[in-house]
């Protein structure tokens, strides 16, 4: 059974072909991020090396951005030679983390639908698309064929109702959700959010849709409205247009409804995203390291509150505060706008935009038994360093407000 | 290639919601298997698992809980596990990135609730992919959900790449 919308994109793709459970779909787009497209390039090659359309594809040295070893700069290097090589029309070197720049780039409108070898794929989402994760040999059978097979997801409504306080970010609605479901109760699922009034940013939406998979879902997405409307607008400078469908009835599986006014700071805690509890439960304790950043809170909105909280004050002695911005787009403006000077006044340290400290790939690795606040999407045990660390996730507000107290802060405290 | 009847190994038992960052920590992501194998192992140790460096030619079984795989689609945590002979996965779920990789490097990946309570580290057992059933050391037998019709035609050829040659080769062929 196709439901929702997810359902809509798949039967509009499909190319007629099903086996068992399983829809073959053309796809539209393919994000390649360095480390996962380096690992299916040997067996490309061995394939013959064509890549069904170049125009469809998009490269991006973002984990490795710069690398901190001789093994992944030849990690790396295989992935810009062969960019180069091929003379594939889009790619990135160093310019963003893989995500920011997929939905920065001119290619993705509602309605398509996009895979990445990158789980945080389903961050495209809120722009409308049928966005997905997959694992390096999935993604080399979809380059070489341009398409690939999916299961039609049960679909999950979700709306987004009530008036949003000016202390919740869309991160406190997706931790919300993981917290009410569990990691993996949205397994194999389609989340579809509606927030008819359009309170949420685009950069909410983004850190919403990028961590539905850490509830296991397939895929989420915002149904295309005003707020997506604007953006691609000024993103591309006209509106394109799109087949349109968010106006249908569709069936869902179940229907959820989130109301913003009542939601509290959240924080999840080690070791899981889905560990949750509100801002009371956890305030007051101690960390050492406070990250605001990654392709699930490094975007403009989420630099410019963090400056807001941090203007004109200092962070706690002993703290270290690290930012890196999304995009060197988003580092360009927060600078253009003076948030990065208030943050380095503040006593921040600013890094280039890459997938390395969330990824505990290089710096602001944590050592025994450190705490760590961060904005980004996982807290798995050992992910940012040592695997004794402890890892702690919220908003940039929660972020930047407990990076002014020295220990886990209510940001409604210091707002 | 075709899908072998029957496959015996020495279980590694895990716990509920193992992410692939534990499975395999990220500082081990490399394109040359030994150091792929190596991150398994230390995420195996990291797991409490019995691993053992050299366990490759004995034939290794995961019987692992819920959302089995979660995280990262990092494929690494897959070729880690087929380094060390690993042969069948059987968990009370999985996360999808995990089983769709599992499938894609021929590796089954079968859904059963009753057995994670039932076996430990070591305990040999028995997986009857025709049958659809896994025998446990005390002959006891669990029904697992049933293979989709085209996850089985992947496995059968050893994997999503083999079977992308077999599709060509049936369009080569006008069939």
């Amino acid at each position: 059974m196709l439901e929702g919308y997810t359902g809509k994109i798949i039967r509009k793709h499909s190319d007629g072909i099903r086996e068992g459970e399983y829809h073959a779909v053309l796809v539209d787009f393919v994000l390649l991020p360095d480390p996962t497209f380096a690992l299916l390039l040997p067996e490309l090659k061995d394939l013959g090396g064509r890549i069904w359309n170049k125009e469809g594809v998009f490269v991006t040295v973002d984990h490795f951005a710069p690398p901190s070893t001789i093994e992944r700069a030849n990690i790396a290097k295989t992935v810009i030679s062969f960019a180069k090589d091929e003379a594939l029309p889009h790619q990135s070197i160093y310019q963003g983390i893989c995500h920011q720049l997929l939905i920065e780039g001119p290619w993705l409108r509602p309605g398509m639908l996009v895979l990445g070898a990158d789980s945080h794929t389903t961050t495209a989402g809120a722009l409308g698309c049928l966005a997905t994760g997959m694992g390096s040999t999935d993604i080399l059978y979809t380059l070489v064929t341009g398409r690939t097979w999916l299961r039609p997801p049960n679909t999950v409504r979700i709306n987004l109702k009530g008036k949003l306080p000016p202390y919740i970010m869309g991160k406190d609605v997706i931790l919300d959700l993981l917290a009410r479901f569990g990691e993996g109760g949205f397994r194999y699922q389609a989340l579809e959010f509606y927030d008819d009034d359009g309170v949420l940013s685009m950069d909410d939406r983004l850190a919403i849709c990028n961590m539905v998979v850490e509830g296991g879902a397939k895929n989420g997405l915002f149904s295309p409205d005003q707020v997506t409307k604007n953006y691609l607008k000024e993103r591309d400078g006209h509106l394109d247009q799109w087949e349109n469908f968010s106006h249908e009835d569709f069936r869902y599986t179940q229907k959820l409804t989130t109301d913003l006014s009542s939601l509290k700071p959240k924080v999840a805690l080690p070791h899981s995203p889905a560990h949750v509890v509100s801002i009371e439960e956890i305030k007051g304790e101690g960390i050492e390291q406070v990250f605001i950043g990654s392709c699930t809170g490094g975007r403009l909105r989420d630099i410019e509150l963090t400056a807001r909280i941090l203007n004109k004050r200092k962070i706690a002695p002993g703290i270290r505060l690290l930012i890196t911005p999304a995009s060197q787009k988003i580092y360009q403006e927060a600078m253009e706008k003076g948030y990065l000077k208030i943050i380095l006044e503040a006593g921040g340290v600013v890094l280039n935009p890459s997938c390395g400290l969330c990824g505990g790939i290089d710096k602001g690795i944590l050592g025994s038994a450190e705490r760590c606040l961060s904005t980004s999407n996982r807290n798995f045990q050992g992910r940012m360093g040592d695997p004794s660390s402890r890892i702690y996730l919220s908003s940039p507000l929660t972020a930047a407000a407990s990076a002014l107290a020295g220990r886990i802060t209510d940001p409604r405290e210091v707002m | 290639m075709g899908l072998p009847k029957r496959i015996t190994g020495r279980v590694w038992k895990l716990g509920d919601h193992i992410n692939t960052d534990i499975l395999h920590p990220s500082p081990y992501f490399s394109l040359d298997e030994a150091r792929v194998k190596e991150g398994l192992y230390e995420g195996m140790e990291r797991l409490g698992t019995n691993a053992k460096r050299d366990s490759s030619d004995e034939g290794v079984i995961i019987v692992a809980g819920e959302n089995f795989g979660c995280g990262s689609s990092r494929e690494t945590s897959v070729r880690g596990l087929r380094s060390f002979g690993v042969r069948g996965v059987v968990a009370a779920s999985f996360a999808r990135i995990f089983f769709r990789s599992l499938t894609n490097l021929g590796l089954p990946a079968l859904e059963c609730r009753d057995i994670q309570g039932r076996v430990k580290g070591g305990d040999s057992v028995l997986l009857s992919l025709e049958e659809g059933w896994v025998e446990l050391t005390d002959k006891r037998r669990f029904p697992f959900s049933p293979i989709d019709t085209h996850i089985k035609k992947i496995l059968e050829a050893g994997g999503l790449i083999p079977y992308l040659h077999k599709e060509r080769g049936r369009e080569r062929d006008g069939i």
